[in-house]
Parts: C-alpha cells; structure tokens; sequence
C-alpha cells in the first residue's frame, strides 16, 4: 500500500503531466493514464485516514471522466485546483500522524478498552434506534441519535487510529446526514446497510476484545462501503438548507418493503424514554469494586446478626438498645439489599437484540412476523443475563421457524397473516420467568412422539403426560424439523437450550396448544452469587449442599442401603436403585455414626443421574453468598466453593456433580 | 538471588536500594525465631475456629473468613517440618499478601507467638550459610543477628507459592 509521502510524490508527477502537454492534447487524454493511479490514491487515503484527502482524488476522477462536459480550459484550470486541493490535503492528513506516531496513543489499552466499552453501547442504541425508523422513517429524534453514534465512533476510532472503523463509520454518518438534511429517504435498503455497517463494528470490536488481535481480520469493508456508497449516489431531491426539506421527508415516507411489510415493535412507545433514561444517571464502576461493596455488604448482615443475637444482649433489657439494634437491622438489610440491586441489570437490551434477530429471521423464512416484548425493566444478575442470550436465540429460532406458519398456512387456519412472537419478564416467587410464546402451529404431540420412537429415545408414548413428551425435545440430537434449515433442524437447538439453562440453575417449562401456539417459559434464579443451601454436618465439620440439585432427604431404614458385592452401596428409593456415597469416607472426616439408620440420606439429581449422599444430620435451610476459594484449593474435587455461614465461621459448598463424577475415587 | 526475587515484587518496589534492610515481622516457631517483611503483613489475628478442606496435605489447615473473604490458613510448623503443637493463647494466625498465580493473593499462616517488629539494616543481614539439600534454602532470603540472637528472614511469596501447594495436592489425590 502506499505511503502518504509517495501519494504526495505522485501529485507531483501529474501536475508536471498536466502543465507540460502539448497544447493541443485534450485534457482527457490523459484519462486513461490518472484514472487508475488516482484510484490508487483514493484506496491508499481511505485505508490511511485521509478521508478528505480521497475525497478531493475522488472528484479528481468525476472530473476525468465526466465525458459529457465540453473539452475547454476551464477542466485543466479545475484539474489543477482540485490537485492542489489534494496535495494540501494529503499533507494535512500526514502531518499530525508523524507528529503523533511516537507517542503511539492508539497502543493504549485503557484507551482501547474505553473504547470498546463505549462503542458497544453506542452501537446497541443504534440498533434500537435504526428498528424504530425502520417502522418510521422520518423518526428525527431517532435519526439524530443514530447519526451522533456513529458520529462518535468515527471520532472515537481516528484517534485510535483504526481507520476501516473510522471509514465505515464515515460512510454511514454521511447517509445519515444526507437523510438529516431531507436529501435521502431511508428506504429499507438504507436501514438494511446501516444495520450492516452496524454488525460490522461490533464484529470488530470483537476483534479488538480479543486477547492478542493481529492484523485486520475482518473482511467486508469493501463490499459494505461500497453499498452505503451506493445509497448516496442518487441524486439529491433537494439542495435547500432550510428546515423545509425535512417536512417533505415526512409527507413521503419510504415504500413499504415489496415483499412483505415486518413490524418489530418492542413495548410500543415505552422505549425511546426508557433509552434516554437510562444514559442520563449512570455512573460506571469497575466490577471489582462493585463485588467487594456487595461482599461487604454480605458481611455486615453477618456480623449485624452476629450482634443480634448474642447472649448477653436480652440480659441488658434496655429499650433503648432493643430500638436502636432493629433501626441496625434494618438499615443493614436495606444496604444489602441495594448492593445485590447493583449487580442487577434489565433485560431490556436483551429483547430488543431479539427483536432485531426476528427482523432478519422473518424475512429469511418469509413470514410476517410481529414481536412483543413485556417486562423490559425487569432485572437480573448481569452474568446470567449474559448467558441468556444464547438459548433465548436458538429459542427465538425455533419460534419463528417451527412455531410460526407461513402467511399461506396462517390465512388457511383462519389466523391473521402476521405472526406474533412475545417476549415476557416478570417476577414470580423469588424468581425471574421469562417467556418466549408465539400463536404458530404448536407443538406437534404425535410428530414429537413418532420422532422419539424413531431415535429409541422411548419406547411408546402411551400414558406419557403433555409435558413429558413435550420435555423430549430437550433430548440431545432430538429435532422435528422436516427440513433443515440453516438455523434451526439441527437438533443440537434445544439441548443447549436445557444445558444452559441448567448452568443458571434454572428450569424450563412447555405450554402448548396446537393450532394456538407454544409458550416456553424459564424459570431463572434473580442471581448467581446467592444460592439456598441446605447446611448439613458430617462429624464437626459442616458442608452446604446446594438446594436446586437436592430431590429430597430421607432417613433410611434397615432396608433401604444395599451392599453390592461388598464394594459399591446402593439405597433403594421411591423403587429407584441409586448409588450412595459416604461423604465422611470421601472426605476422611470421622462422622458421629457410620450406621445408615443414624444418617440422612440426600437425593441429589445432576447431570447424568442421581445418587444419594450419606451425611451426618441436616441444620437447616440458609442463603448462602457463594464465594471462591482461590487458587489455593483449586485443585480440590467435590468442593464448588466457600461460604461465610450465620457465626462467622467458613461452610463448604459441595459440588455434587464432581462428586457424582468421581464418586469411586475415594470411596474405597 | 533474593536481591533479584524482591526487585520484581510490587509491594516491596517502594523500599530502599539494598532489598533485604528494612522492617521484618518476627515470631516464634518452636525455639527458634522467624521474620517476614513487615510490608506483606495484612493483619495479625489471634486463633479462631478453621474449616478443613478435605482432600489437602496436613500443613493446610482449612479456610477462615477474612471479613467476607475465604483466607486459606497454613501451620507453618508442619510446613516446615517441625513436630505439631497444641495450639495455646499465644497461638495466633498472621495473615500475608504474597504472589499467587493470578495476581496477590491472602493467607494466613499459623505461628507460636508474634514477638516485635524489627528494623534490620544492611550489616545485620547476612546471606544464608549452605544447610544442604533438605533445610529448603529457597525459602530463605538471610539470617539476621540481632542481640545476639539469630533471626531466619523467610521470603514467604517462596514458602506460600501455591504451585507447592498444588503440587502436593495432585499427589496426594
């Protein structure tokens, strides 16, 4: 590629070319010699930075080959004025980037970092805000913020010295700006391209995340640039500045897409107020800092209960103390409460990432589809929010695959044509539901059956519940799709659906009726940094078992725990033959009692079976504050992590899964 | 070498040029005197309940909670060899900062008695005379003579370096 100094060499060159023809060569003979070397130009100053630098080469080559002008002097005089134009600006563009080089900012990675942070956000409220002009074109609230994102990625990006960044972002700003000025209308390709322009910054803002990012990866800016290009090539209605123009976009609003017209509508008109709400009052904070404040925060509530309920303080019997301890709790429950709240994150920039997949997905099957989103404000912890949007995806997939019938099939059913998909949260019991429902077809009960006979995953579905033969497409490579499309009928959809599912500790539920829709519904804990432990004892030791995987306790009876061949245990339950561990064997503590009939069984159910744990007594149901137990005890097999328990004193959470695995290890 | 070990450490980039002089931690292990540097020293606790991990070498106490955090404790007697001792009054846990794999990390190690802070300059130090194989002079950063008595200077980064824990783990699993 080259350098802006040879750039500046080659101005050169054509200049002396253009004063030294003899005087009766046409000017455009010169044509066939420039246009390609300015071509070259204009690649080499797009690619540098050096937008305006390309720019005046680019009006150099309009000049050149404008054919239907009339030779004369006046093009040699234009052509010298638009290279001296060029020179100037190759100059400028050179100048401030060797006085910088040394300083190197763009290696910064705070700076980077900053960048990556703000750039997302930016790029998902253009993507918020491109949907809703999608719906209306002459939106100018929403066109202004989409084009000061892009506006701010630009600048952002010249700093850093990212130029493909920087040139898309540029490319798209002028469109917008076109479109601001009442000079374009955004027709659906022009959103088509902005969304693109849009999935190709955050492509590489993927790239830059990533660890060690070598060379420019991403490929595409050739094609992308030159479709945005292509939007601003027709000409311009209007050239007037005043604010006229703008009317006229609004009386004319852009055709409705030939195909078929797609609503996308999250929570009508809540959204934009929402989006501007959110950015007015924020702070960021490292997240460090926020998982110390919540630690702390835990710690006070022990050390509060500590105090509480310490001996001594009944035999004060002061009144004044008794008020002043509640005011203490209080307070303390309130400042917990707050800092878990800060972990917390809506949901709302999930949905609408689905809203934008139901957009490109509709158009790919052919079918109308509307999609509803309830319950935006509704928050989770941020890491399970982070995990959702995968299984929520393949979901939304299947929805608008399966789910939804073509707008044939729905006019032969009797059913409006457009489709709708609804995405709800709401708070339920402690915890988040969230459901993905559509009013298709449903699901197919005998299909389903049929398809599970086929892969000997049952044996007949007679006397199998709804529900039960609904769960079985959560079964690994179980999939009903006639045709396999290129996203969903693969069957691997809904089993990493479930598995995700399960990794949050959350459940899954299928509600269907055919010809009516389906409604999958996940049940999803608030967050993942507090789990119900149930608190047992083994000898003086006392170990928390996590509450989701417990089926449930029972103290066995002489003949509940067999012996196989002197070696494994075995516990009959519920008619169920399951394997037993000793936890005081496994982890060589002495227990009160190695009689069964003295001890608690624990059913617990983890990925692959069940088993039962044999553990001295249980001590009750507690909230526990999950915490590591450092690099130290990594190593340590059936150990999850730690907990401070209600004395002060540091609870074992097992990790029945590892246990279940490595069951024989040390069991002998 | 310790010279090298102590210029590479953050906590301890602040001190002056001879790395070894400054303020040292003492306390007793048996008869005999130990000193840490005072600069990895986060607090010093007296003796509270400790949860044993399962499935780690004897040396390896358990888990405490640090004020929300979860501090694995060592007994430093076993660590070193030395014959166990009922825990007493004076018993206390001292918790360090040292260098884990992943950035600083906290432990608590477990000794008799803690005795005096102690400034040692350039001539108290002297590099540690060759024990041999089996005394682990790589835990050692010199010994000092104070008062006539001998002070072990312990680099505890080397001592607490959880690839030794870790590698004992993998053997005992």
């Amino acid at each position: 590629m080259l350098k802006l100094q040879e750039l500046g060499h080659l101005i050169d060159e054509l200049a002396v070319q253009l004063v030294m023809r003899q005087p009766e060569t046409p000017v455009r003979a010169l044509a066939g010699d420039w246009v390609p070397r300015l071509t070259g130009v204009v690649e080499a100053a797009r690619a540098q930075g050096a937008i305006e630098a390309a720019e005046s080469a680019g009006s150099l080559i309009a000049l050149l080959t404008a054919t239907e002008t009339p030779e004369s002097d006046g093009v040699s005089e234009q052509l010298q004025a638009g290279l001296a134009q060029l020179e100037r600006a190759i100059r400028e563009a050179g100048a401030p980037k060797t006085a910088e080089s040394p300083l190197s900012i763009a290696q910064d990675p705070e700076l980077l970092s900053d960048f990556i942070l703000e750039s997302g956000e930016h790029l998902a409220n253009i993507e918020t805000q491109v949907l809703m002009l999608e719906r209306d074109p002459c939106d100018a609230e929403a066109l202004n913020a989409v084009f000061r994102g892009f506006h701010t990625i630009k600048g952002l990006a010249g700093f850093l010295e990212l130029w493909n960044v920087q040139k898309v972002a540029h490319e798209t700003e002028t469109v917008l700006d076109r479109a601001r000025n009442g000079e374009l209308t955004l027709t659906p390709p022009a959103i088509d391209a902005i969304l693109l322009s849009d999935d190709y910054l955050r492509r590489w803002l993927r790239h830059l995340e990533a660890p060690a990012p070598s060379g420019p990866p991403i490929g595409g800016e050739e094609a992308l640039l030159e479709r945005i290009r292509g939007l601003c090539s027709a000409p311009p209605e209007s050239q007037t500045s005043d604010p006229e123009p703008k009317r006229e976009a609004e009386s004319e609003p852009a055709p409705p897409p030939a195909e078929h017209p797609e609503t996308s509508e999250p929570t009508a008109g809540a959204e934009p107020a929402e989006a501007r709400r959110g950015s007015a009052a924020a702070v960021k904070v490292d997240t460090a800092k926020l998982d110390l404040l919540v630690e702390m925060a835990g710690e006070m509530v022990i050390a509060e209960s500590l105090v509480r309920q310490d001996p001594e303080l009944p035999t004060l019997r002061s009144a004044r103390l008794q008020r002043n301890m509640a005011q203490l709790t209080r307070i303390t429950q309130e400042l917990q409460k707050t800092a878990m709240a800060m972990r917390l994150v809506p949901v709302g920039p999930l949905f609408r990432r689905m809203a934008r997949l139901v957009r490109d997905l509709s158009r790919q099957f052919g079918k109308h589809v509307e999609m509803v989103t309830a319950g935006d404000e509704i928050e989770l912890d941020r890491t399970i929010v982070e995990e959702l949007a995968d299984p929520l995806m393949h979901m939304v997939r299947n929805a608008l695959d399966h789910g939804l019938e073509t707008p044939r099939e729905r006019r032969a059913a009797g059913k409006k044509e457009t489709g709708r998909v609804t995405l709800t949260a709401q708070h339920r019991a402690g915890q988040v539901h969230i459901e993905i429902a559509d009013d298709g077809r449903g699901l197919d009960r005998e299909r389903i059956a049929a398809k599970a006979v086929e892969r000997k995953l049952i044996a007949s579905a007679e006397g199998m519940s709804d529900s039960e033969v609904f769960n079985l497409v959560f079964e690994p490579g179980f999939s009903t799709a006639a045709m396999v499309t290129n996203v969903s009928g693969r069957g691997v959809g809904m089993d990493v659906v479930r598995r995700h599912i399960d990794k949050l500790r959350g459940r899954i539920e299928i509600r269907s009726t055919p010809g009516q829709g389906s409604t999958f519904t996940l049940k999803l804990p608030l967050t993942l940094a507090i789990i119900d432990g149930l608190v047992v004892k083994v000898g003086a030791e006392r170990y928390i078992v996590p509450l989701f995987a417990v089926r449930e306790m029972l103290r066995p009876k002489e003949d509940t725990v067999w012996t196989v061949k002197q070696r494994a245990e075995m516990a009959l339950v519920r008619g169920a033959l399951l394997p037993v561990l000793r936890l005081y064997k496994r982890f060589h503590v002495t227990p009160a009692t190695t009689d069964p009939r003295e001890s608690v069984l624990i059913v617990g159910e983890v990925e692959g079976g069940r088993f039962c744990l044999l553990v001295d007594e249980l001590i009750g149901k507690q909230e526990v504050v999950i915490k590591s137990l450092g690099e130290t005890f990594k190593n340590v097999a059936g150990i999850a992590g730690g907990a401070i328990l209600g004395d002060g004193r540091v609870g074992l959470i097992l990790d029945l899964d590892r246990l279940f695995k490595e069951r024989t290890d040390g069991g002998q | 070498m310790s010279a090298s070990v102590l210029t590479q450490n953050p906590i301890a980039a602040g001190v002056p040029v001879d790395v070894r002089s400054g303020k040292y931690l003492t306390f007793a292990l048996s008869n005999e005197e130990f000193g840490i540097r005072v600069l990895k020293v986060r607090e010093i606790m007296g003796l509270q309940e400790i949860t044993a991990v399962p499935q780690t070498p004897a040396h390896v106490k358990g888990v405490i909670d640090l004020r929300g955090r979860v501090v694995p404790v060592i007994d430093l007697r076993l660590k070193f060899g030395l014959p166990q001792a009922e825990y007493s009054q004076r018993t206390c846990i001292i918790v360090t900062q040292v260098q884990g794999e992943s950035g600083p990390l906290m432990m608590g190690i477990v000794v008799d008695g803690v005795s005096e802070v102690l400034n040692l300059s350039d001539q108290e130090i002297e590099d540690t005379p060759d024990f041999g194989e089996d005394i682990g002079n790589r835990y050692l950063l010199g010994m000092a003579k104070v008062k006539g008595k001998v002070k072990i200077l312990l680099d505890i980064d080397k001592v607490l370096s959880t690839q030794d824990l870790n590698g004992l783990n993998s053997i005992l699993r």
